[in-house]
């Protein structure tokens, strides 16, 4: 039961992630306005929604996408095709989908075996245990997006034997 | 042709109906599940001619879902369309018996290359 050490990273790279969350958004959102990363001085969000995931097994890390309460109204009114003002549960379903997309394909980036959790989303900020090992300050139209990776310290460090 | 779509995301189950019709996949029944236990439960009641199903759902996971399926002895054509799709999700949903595996975030021909092959072209 020999794992294979060399096949995935322990930590996802920065570029890779911004990837991931640049295709989702450019599919599920359209791509008249792309996801744009402008580093650590973009607004800040006022009212902000938070989605995230966790993935545990070999890899350990929460993935977590914040944006504010207008930014997560439009996801779920694009997602779903809303002409109206979309329903807080489908604000929640839609803002959990999207970082559930976001969570699995960082997931595929890391060693296997490994398990993604169901996503969580809540109004306002979720703090990590330690800085986020990615850390990308977006924009989405006039919305600030943030799309994070949190990895616990313990698997950060080299591993043993 | 009857199509089970599973998804706990009532979100994704309206994406995924979208792109059914999108790729030309419109002009079938299609049944939906928000687990994989009530997706278990309408394969017996609906006997759809295809599953696609997401992989992490409450209450019964997609695979266990699978499993469950041939383990009942239902050979219903059975998808994956999950976030998930890396090269060891792929190999335990085929090892199980999925015709295929569409990775999120998809595109609607991603979805007629995957139909296509696992039912043929649309009568």
């Amino acid at each position: 039961m020999s794992a294979v050490l060399d096949e995935a990273p322990a930590l996802p790279a920065a570029a890779d992630v911004l990837a991931i969350a640049e295709e989702v958004v450019a599919t599920y959102l359209g791509a008249d306005e792309p996801l744009l990363e402008v580093g650590p001085g973009a607004p800040a969000a006022a009212a902000v929604v938070s989605g995230s995931v966790g993935v545990t097994g070999t890899a350990r890390a929460t993935v977590t996408v914040e944006l504010d309460e207008a930014a997560a109204g439009r996801v779920a009114v694009l997602m779903l095709g809303l002409d109206g003002i979309p329903a807080p549960e489908d604000v929640a379903d839609a803002v959990g989908e999207l970082v559930n997309m976001i969570g699995g394909n960082v997931k595929s980036l890391l060693p296997e075996p490994s398990v993604l959790s169901l996503p969580v989303v809540t109004a306002g900020r979720v703090l990590g245990a330690a800085d986020p090992v990615v850390d990308l300050h977006c924009l989405w139209g006039p919305h600030p997006v943030r799309v994070t990776v949190h990895v616990p310290t313990s698997t950060t460090s080299p591993q043993e034997s | 042709m009857k199509i089970l779509v599973a998804d706990d995301s009532r979100v994704m189950r309206q994406i995924v109906v979208r792109t059914l019709r999108q790729a030309g996949w419109g002009g079938h029944d299609i049944v939906e599940a928000e687990n994989g236990r009530h997706a278990l439960e309408l394969v017996g009641t609906e006997a759809p001619d295809l599953v696609l199903s997401d992989w992490n759902m409450p209450e019964m996971t997609g695979i266990d879902l699978l499993d469950a399926l041939r383990a009942g002895g239902h050979g219903v054509t059975f998808g994956f369309v999950t976030s998930e799709g890396s090269e060891a999700m792929r190999e335990r949903a085929a090892a199980s018996g999925a015709a295929f595996l569409i990775a999120k975030p998809f595109t609607p021909e991603a979805f007629d290359e995957a139909l296509r092959g696992a039912v043929g072209a649309q009568a």
